[in-house]
């Protein structure tokens, strides 16, 4: 009998020798404690079998910032690659005076992760790049910069002042980021699902017709529909259209939610001027179009089409079935082997509104270098924002690097009209899609609670549901007040 | 089967047991010497590694602890306890745990005994690889099994609904539909019950073959060997995965996290005990609260376990008991 | 020779003609793995989808027309420097299998593929109802670059020294606890057994952070000792399981070694170590798999020194926010899997039928 458990045992140990050895001559199992008491910058550098695996970059003595990627872009392999690169010319640059390191997380754990470190005392000094909701998600943990700005005479005129008043989002409107990159959305087409139709590409100038009418969301949905088909080569035109068998739609708004979705008709806020829950008037119009787009005309998908296989379970523009997304530069990761451009987005009730991303970095209260991280972080948004700029695929939030990174883009993208971009800039949401609202991250909650349930469920009636989402929205606030 | 294998009491193992007898005082001297020393390993990592956490889970509780601004914490007494009988996500998040527990556990115990008696039967050929298929799904990350089961539960391109759709039967919305979750969850644990086979099966081997030779003789059945010989034999292993499935059910969260992102979708019908308490904890960043919640579903769950092992004299035989 | 602990069950019945018997044997049989056959086909169904993932390319993925259960491609056909989609068009001279240059709802413009020379050819109809040529296309090479971009055999080290130290150390210690709880009275024994079923009751998501701040204050973290160093002291599952376990053997067996002058640590060892195989085995095996797949802990302890990750913890490059690569998630799933299945498959031969009680030689 206890030969039987020697057999198993041996086994193992057999195995985990095997894979020892192949594991490119790393520390043995014992040693593994002790290797790991060592000040961590340059040992794990050394350990790491392949560049791969090197989180920590570029040989320096200088006083150690740790940067934490992951709350927003920064984790596609391809943006690894570049962070990597990046890290050793920062070191290599001002390695004397700083040890920039970094610590990459994917999104799905990231925030958890980064929650424990905090609540542990033991947290990285800069963050980013990170979006309004992730500031959000860590409020009362970022640093006020204003201090560090006035003290260090740091030029903040090549910036718009709108974007440097954007990140005043403290709770007494202290200033916890600085304008690192935008990222202004257009209307993505595949042109040839256009072509297949026979259909003309929707107009590249803002405020322009399409095919001699105006191009607004109706129109949108009027072609939308001849580029959704079923299996059997019906378009959502045809009486013979068979809704549960689509293998092609006209328009999903991929990868934002509810209030993103609204916003492309108009810029609002579930918040009035009194801190009350309200539903602003055109994202009631809108919801009901984006319902009745899924439900009704069927040229959206619904949860369902957007998680299955056909649509690439989620990045549906990418899969190359979806004719047209709304969505922002940084889409550039995902849409490879669509032939894609972009164009302007459709009008509402004669606005046009193309919301705006924008990304920032920030530093933690809890930092033990403050100092060295504001050095560092007034470095990666100056001298290395070109460089910084490039690993996202982004647009400079500093006025006089836009030109030289556009003109990189369009290099990179040959294909793509990226004026249709830059013309973007002027429709930006106000109040933005990504807004504060008290107990914020409960109220987003609700908010993603009611997208999953629109685009999920059949036969709602949704203007008892916007009312419930008013409601659940109020109780929401009114916990903080 | 209890009564019949206690009277080997009269057995040759008898002279034994008058010795020690004799000296009652010294045996439990003797006794518990030994006994606190084998369960030292255990105590002794409880009070470095265990301890700790629980109480300063406790202590959280009493506070309005958030882990981004842990400097801003202050005691507000049992405050965290009073607005747990207000929050509504309390009482829907009980609700659908207890739901889910009701349905999954007969069903899984009952199969992971189907699968275990399956591949314990002789009349099985090909054991080691019935066993290794059964037990496979278990040894897959859960992230990859909630990919997996989202993609073969999509209405669209899933093999489970173009499967039933080919044999003529209704394809439900699985994962959309407020009532089929349940199913749909169900379902999925089932797949990953090797656990459960495994122990069961390990249960089933501690039965003694005489046991069967026995009842052969007697010319008993399968049905009746296995209602009168394995199911009492294995009785502690149902007590243990009995009380390790209501542990469980109280705090499942990962297949239901992954599955609907954590959203706790369709209308809540996720939202389970412990995903609230996530959400609490990570998402508002109100670990206090949910340090209180974490607290009351232990005692919930810790009354239900002593309720459990309290019936457990009346219907799990240990055939080593000391009980004579 | 070995002393056996049981008795004749007390039933009853008249023992069958040995014909009705055999008969009776091949139904079981035929009942058994019929029915074992058909549960087998269901646990398939996902872990066909998952293998068959694993081997499509993206484009693969979102083809609606090819078949699901299997990787194919359209057969593809190259005509002046373009390649163009191969359609199984009906025409007057029977299905032919055409190459269509210019796709629109109305018409298409085709080529033959077998003779370009004979210029394009134009049929009416909607191509979407014609039959794409697809031949079998498995992306064998999707286990190639999963391999390639992730480092699995520093990955693949990390796990094991993780999963085999904390499998020692696990087993062992808890051997010993549960024994202490199976065959000692002592005060206090039911309430500190209760408390050991206690610390398993508060969720993991209540007690991280104060678990971590305690690994951080000791400067564990980035190191692989949290992940290991603990198991080495017992945990509820594995002793309650073994407890349960160590009350079925008899004790006739212990107090037949104790007259032969055993000490309980001659006696663990002698005798409830070799009559629980299957029992330490399942735990053994639940404890190297869960520390396979452990993945927060890791993340979470080992995050800023990716050369210590497990393969749970680099698996996670493939689900990046805006590039989620389902094929590659499951084939890096599908690679990590290999080992446990092949130790699974190896260890479950202990699972063997007709355990004897032993161990006091006669």
């Amino acid at each position: 009998m206890s030969r039987r458990v020697l057999t198993l045992f041996s086994a193992l140990v057999v195995l985990a020798l095997l894979f020892s050895a192949c594991g490119g001559g790393g520390a043995p199992a014992a040693e593994q404690p002790a290797e790991a008491t060592e000040p961590p910058a340059e040992s794990a550098a050394e350990a790491a079998a392949t560049p791969e695996q090197v989180s920590l970059g570029g040989d320096c003595s200088g006083v150690k910032v740790r940067w934490y990627i992951g709350l927003g872009a920064g984790g596609n392999p391809e943006e690894i690659e570049k962070e990597k690169a990046f890290v050793e010319k920062f070191n290599s640059a001002y390695g004397d005076q700083y040890c920039l390191v970094m610590d990459i997380v994917q999104n799905a754990t990231a925030y958890d992760v980064l929650k424990t470190q905090i609540a542990s005392g033991d947290m990285p000094d800069i963050v980013g790049p990170v979006g309004i909701r992730g500031l959000a998600s860590f409020e009362g943990a970022w640093l006020d910069l204003a201090p560090y700005i006035e003290a260090s005479g740091y030029d903040l005129s090549d910036f718009n002042p709108e974007l440097i008043k954007f990140y005043q989002l403290g709770a007494n409107g202290e200033q916890i980021g600085l304008p690192f990159a935008v990222y202004p959305s257009a209307l993505w087409y595949n042109k040839e699902l256009f072509d297949e139709a026979g259909l003309a590409y929707p107009p590249h100038t803002w405020g322009s017709d399409y095919e001699g009418e105006p191009w607004t969301f109706d129109k949108l949905a009027e072609i939308a529909k001849i580029l959704t088909v079923d299996e059997n080569g019906n378009d959502a035109t045809s009486p013979d259209f068979n809704p549960d068998k689509i293998v092609q739609f006209g328009y999903d708004p991929q990868w934002t939610d509810a209030r993103g979705q609204a916003t492309f008709f108009g810029a609002g806020s579930f918040v009035d001027a009194d801190g009350n829950a309200v539903m602003p008037d055109v994202w009631r119009k809108a919801f009901q179009w984006n319902y009745d787009a899924i439900w009704k005309e069927h040229f959206r998908p619904n949860a369902n089409y957007v998680n299955s296989d056909l649509l690439a379970q989620g990045n549906t523009f990418g899969s190359g079935r979806v004719a047209m997304t709304p969505i922002h530069t940084w889409y550039t990761c995902c849409a490879e082997g669509v032939k894609w451009d972009v164009a302007a987005i459709p009008s509402y009730e004669g606005k046009i509104t193309a919301k705006l991303h924008a990304d920032t970095f920030g530093i933690l209260k809890g930092s033990k270098n403050p100092d060295a991280a504001w050095g560092v972080l007034s470095l990666m948004l100056g001298e290395f924002a070109p460089d910084l700029i490039d690993v996202y695929g982004a647009f400079p939030a500093r006025a006089s690097l836009q030109e030289a990174s556009i003109a990189r883009l369009q290099e990179k993208f040959p294909d793509v009209d990226w004026q249709v971009f830059v013309d973007a800039l002027s429709y930006p949401d106000i109040p933005n899609h990504e807004s504060g609202m008290p107990n914020f991250l409960k109220a987003q909650d609700a908010i993603a609670s009611f997208g999953a349930l629109y685009t999920s469920t059949p036969d709602l009636d949704m203007n008892a549901e916007m009312d419930k989402l008013v409601t659940t929205l109020q109780g929401i606030f009114d916990e903080v007040k | 089967m209890a009564e019949v294998l206690t009277q080997r009491d009269a057995g040759p193992s008898t002279p034994a047991r008058v010795a020690p007898k004799s000296r009652p005082g010294k045996l439990s001297r003797y006794q518990t010497r030994w006994a606190w020393f084998f369960v030292s390993p255990w105590l002794i990592g409880f009070l470095l590694f265990t301890l700790i956490p629980i109480v300063a889970t406790l202590g959280f509780s009493f506070t309005n602890y958030s882990p981004v601004t842990p400097e801003a914490t202050r005691f507000i007494g049992v405050q965290n306890y009073v607005r747990m009988t207000t929050d509504p996500k309390v009482a829907t998040s009980l609700l659908v745990t207890v739901r889910y527990a009701v349905l999954a556990i007969p069903i899984t115990l009952g199969f992971g005994l189907l699968l275990a008696a399956m591949v314990n039967a002789k009349s099985l050929k090909g054991q080691s690889f019935f066993r290794t298929m059964f037990y496979m799904p278990s040894m897959i990350p859960v992230v990859a099994a909630g990919l997996i089961w989202a993609g073969v539960m999509n209405t669209q391109t899933g093999w489970l609904n173009l499967g039933l759709e080919a044999i003529g039967l209704p394809a439900p919305d699985w994962l959309n539909s407020t009532f089929w979750i349940y199913p749909a969850l169900v379902l999925i644990g089932l797949w990953g019950t090797g656990n459960l086979m495994l122990t069961l099966l390990a249960g089933m081997q501690g039965v003694p073959n005489e046991l069967y030779e026995a009842a052969s003789i007697d010319g008993a059945g399968a049905w009746v060997k296995f209602r009168h010989v394995t199911l009492p034999m294995i009785s502690p292993v149902l007590f243990y995965n009995l009380t390790l499935m209501i542990i469980g059910a109280f705090k499942y969260f990962d297949m239901a996290y992954v599955l609907k992102n954590g959203t706790g979708g369709p209308a809540d019908a996720t939202l389970f005990y412990n995903l609230n308490l996530y959400k609490n904890a990570f998402e508002y960043n109100l670990m206090g609260y949910a340090s209180a919640l974490a607290w009351v579903l232990f005692l919930i769950v810790f009354a239900l376990a002593v309720v459990l092992f309290g019936t457990s004299g009346r219907w799990v035989y240990y055939a080593g008991d000391g009980k004579k | 020779m070995t002393t056996t602990a049981s008795t004749q069950p007390k039933l009853a019945a008249a023992p069958r003609p040995a014909a009705t018997m055999r008969q009776h044997n091949l139904m079981e049989r035929i009942l058994v793995s019929g029915l074992a056959v058909v549960i087998l086909l269901i646990f398939l169904m996902p872990l066909g989808y998952m293998f068959t993932t694993g081997l499509k390319s993206d484009a693969q993925m979102s083809d609606p027309d090819a078949p699901v259960w299997w990787p194919f491609s359209q057969e593809m056909f190259t005509y002046n420097g373009e390649t163009y989609p191969v359609y199984k068009v009906p025409t007057d001279a029977g299905v032919q299998r055409l190459a269509a240059v210019k796709k629109t709802r109305v018409a298409t413009t085709f080529i033959d593929p077998a003779n370009p020379a004979a210029g394009e050819i134009v049929w009416e109809g909607n191509w979407r109802t014609l039959e794409p040529a697809y031949f079998p296309d498995a992306q064998w090479h999707n286990f190639v670059t999963a391999w390639e971009q992730l480092n699995f055999p520093l990955l693949f080290r990390n796990t094991l020294i993780i999963a085999i130290t904390g499998t020692l150390g696990a087993v062992i210690s808890s051997v010993f606890v549960a024994y202490g709880f199976a065959r000692f009275n002592f005060t206090g024994k039911n309430a500190l057994f209760m408390i050991l079923i206690g610390t398993i009751i508060l969720p993991v998501q209540a007690t991280l952070i104060p678990t971590y701040i305690v690994f951080a204050r000791i400067g564990w973290t980035n190191t692989f000792l949290p992940l290991i160093v603990p198991h080495f002291f017992a945990n509820a599952y594995n002793v309650f399981l073994l407890r349960q376990y160590f009350m079925q053997i008899p004790r006739e067996l212990d107090e037949a070694a104790m007259i032969d002058g055993a000490n309980p640590l001659q006696i663990l060892l002698r005798i409830i170590v070799p009559n629980s195989v299957p029992a330490l085995a399942a735990v053994s095996l639940f404890h190297f798999f869960f520390a396979w797949n452990d993945f927060f802990s890791p993340l979470i302890y080992l995050v800023s020194r990716p050369e210590l990750w497990p393969l749970s913890v680099g698996l996670q490059k493939f689900n990046a926010l805006y590039g989620r690569e389902p094929n590659m998630i499951q084939a890096g799933a599908l690679i990590t899997l290999i080992l446990p299945v092949a130790v699974f498959f190896l260890a479950q031969r202990v699972f063997m039928q007709g355990i004897v009680f032993s161990g006091v030689e006669k």
